[in-house]
């Protein structure tokens, strides 16, 4: 199943890829050549979800679970790579609930910081999936660099899941409120 | 108001990277600390230098070993006086000492390829069920065994039988361990030569130490002689100042040592080491210091010296020019004891051929060193022991089985990490899966904020970028 893993993440490791290229260029360019990036992304963010699930659950059938899950390398592949999910799924259901208009006003910007924060950790993802194979790169030198070895497994204190969980809940309340506000 | 509000609602995206930037800057905290009760303690330096020489003559080979401590730890165990009473001070702790007792070491593990995956895994595959020192220890003292000693490898009681032993000591599948301390061997220029099969055995003969404490009479059975020594113990001030060096009268000897004498003036705080050196006997004596083991300018700089062939091949790896070889090596240092050490991946070493470590022939008695190291990093290698490397637990399993060397997987530095790690595994496991959650749901929130503000409006108009 390794190799079959290797073979499937490239798939949504080139949509994602793609989908975020669109955004930039949806988001900071006018013209034909934007309109129809923005027409054309909506494909290609399902397609990646679909594909990253077939490669997750791949990803997920290459060692046994125990082995993952003690594996701090394969632990930070796990979190990362189901972040990048959350991140695109996120997009994905944003753009197909705004579809063009997905780029109007203000939205685009949230479009584009959510893009690069789902770059920024597939990119992570696939590098820890390289280390996972005895392929390093210097994107993990880079991450080094900025405090966080990829070595370590990637986890927070108490407190912090704490926190995380309630700005969600905050962010949720407030655009919800906003909703009823503006209804 | 609506308008306001609509015009605040997209910035609440915001609220992921503020998330993630804060599990950034905090990641890897809040779990991994000292726990003595769990037998834990983390060294502050994960990995350390060692430079190794080797050189060879017709008889003899010799192995120079150089690496930096702060200072030297000299005194092992001690017997304080404490108001009638002798109280043992620097035992073995999880970590460093907080007496600052307790020797520096230094040991090599040698194989002659009888135990194949030595020289793949090292140290690792001597490392038990059970291993004294681990959080799971067993309820006797386990020490550093080989995993074919085992019928059973999760169960660390479970030897093969006495003559399955035997012929497998016979066979060669066993370890030649030299084993260098800094005081229940160096004053006396020796080191302690032992093997490991079934566990950690000294060679046949007299060891280069015994323990200094008549248990019926709770007292030493030395002291120091005042004639030889000018005076009868040291004195806890000065093991506490770190005045006690090489100059001091800091070993007990056969041949500086009288028998303790209770109606002596004992006064609070006199100290008297807990351990008397003597000269080996035997296979045990095989391994002796050229020249004086000493530290000097932060570093410490020990050679030790052996026959090729010691005549004891139960015991040791007989040695043979052009042969290649297999060795780790390790390092005690800042008063630490056990498993509280620094080790390496193993190495070849070759005499008079490619390897490694390659020892050189030389002609005479004594090697004339050259500035030519052999620079090796040490690692804490944390509690990871052969039956969780072989089992399902072990991603890299099936890689052991396929006989891939660790080195070609890991870094030292990645092993030490790992090793770590592993000390707090489950508790690691339980907040990686709370991050992990926690990451998702502020996903899902931020989601559901900007849910009214990613509205299909454009059927009016073409969805340009305002």
């Amino acid at each position: 199943m390794s190799g079959m893993h290797h073979m499937l993440v490239h798939f949504p490791l080139g949509f994602w890829a793609l989908a975020t290229l669109m955004i930039l260029i949806g988001a900071l360019l006018p013209g034909r050549m934007a309109e129809l990036n923005r027409v054309a992304l909506l494909p290609v963010l399902v397609l990646s979800l679909l594909a990253a699930l077939v490669a997750i659950i791949s990803g997920f059938l290459v060692w046994p679970l125990e082995a993952s899950t003690a594996s701090p390398l394969a632990r930070n592949h796990i979190l990362t790579a189901l972040w990048s999910l959350g991140v695109f799924t996120m997009l994905t259901v944003l753009v197909w609930r705004a579809g063009r208009s997905a780029f109007v006003g203000a939205s685009r910007w949230a479009l584009l910081l959510l893009a690069l924060i789902g770059i920024s950790i597939f990119a992570t993802t696939g590098t820890i999936g390289g280390h996972l194979v005895g392929a390093t790169t210097q994107f993990s030198e880079l991450l080094k660099l900025f405090g966080w070895d990829v070595y370590h497994t990637f986890f927070v204190p108490t407190w912090v899941i704490g926190v995380m969980v309630l700005i969600g809940i905050a962010c949720a309340v407030l655009g919800l409120k906003g909703r009823r506000t503006a209804s | 108001m609506a308008r306001q509000d609509k015009g605040i609602t997209p910035w609440l995206v915001l609220g992921l990277p503020v998330a993630l930037g804060l599990a950034w800057v905090t990641q890897g905290t809040g779990v991994i600390q000292d726990d003595p009760e769990r037998n834990i303690a983390i060294p502050d330096e994960l990995t350390m230098p060692l430079q190794v020489q080797a050189a060879y003559n017709d008889s003899h080979i010799f192995f120079r070993y150089r690496w930096p401590a702060e200072r030297p730890h000299i005194l092992h165990d001690v017997l304080v006086y404490e108001d009638g009473d002798w109280v043992r001070k620097g035992s073995a702790v999880p970590g460093s000492n907080p007496d600052g007792l307790h020797e520096d070491r230094v040991a090599m593990m040698l194989d002659d390829g009888s135990v194949p995956d030595f020289a793949r895994y090292g140290g690792y595959m001597a490392i038990g069920a059970g291993a004294a020192g681990l959080t799971d220890e067993a309820p006797e003292e386990v020490s550093k065994s080989m995993p074919g000693t085992r019928i059973d490898l999760t169960d660390w009681a479970s030897r093969q039988a006495p003559e399955t032993l035997e012929a497998q000591r016979e066979a060669g599948y066993f370890l030649d361990l030299w084993h260098w301390r800094g005081h229940r061997s160096n004053p006396l220029n020796l080191s302690d030569d032992q093997w490991i099969g079934a566990e950690r055995s000294g060679d046949a003969g007299r060891s280069p130490y015994t323990t200094n404490w008549d248990g019926d009479a709770g007292q030493p059975l030395w002291m120091l002689d005042p004639e030889e020594a000018g005076q009868a113990a040291l004195r806890w001030e000065d093991i506490e100042a770190g005045r006690v060096d090489f100059d001091s009268p800091y070993f007990l000897a056969e041949d500086t040592a009288i028998d303790f004498d209770p109606d002596h003036d004992w006064q609070n705080g006199d100290v008297i080491p807990r351990r008397l050196v003597r000269q080996t006997e035997g296979s045990r004596g095989d391994i002796t210091v050229q020249g004086e083991g000493r530290w000097n300018d932060g570093y410490w700089d020990v050679t030790l010296s052996r026959r090729l062939d010691t005549g004891n091949p139960l015991d040791d790896k007989i040695l043979r020019d052009q042969g290649l070889y297999a060795a780790a090596f390790s390092v005690h240092r800042n008063a630490t004891g056990g498993r509280w050490h620094s080790v390496s991946l193993p190495v070849s070493l070759g005499l008079g051929r490619d390897a490694d470590l390659t020892a050189t022939s030389f002609q005479g008695s004594t090697p004339e060193w050259a500035d030519d190291w052999f620079d090796m990093t040490l690692f804490y290698p944390g509690q990871v022991n052969w039956p969780l490397l072989v089992s399902r637990a072990h991603a890299g399993a099936p890689d052991i089985a396929e006989g891939t060397p660790v080195h070609a997987r890991h870094s030292e530095r990645q092993l030490a990490i790992y090793g770590v790690e592993m000390e707090f595994n489950d508790a690691i496991i339980r907040q990686w899966g709370l991050t992990l959650l926690a990451g998702l749901i502020t996903m899902l929130g931020v989601a559901i904020a900007l849910l009214p503000v990613f509205r299909d409006t454009s059927t009016n108009r073409k969805g340009e970028a305002s």
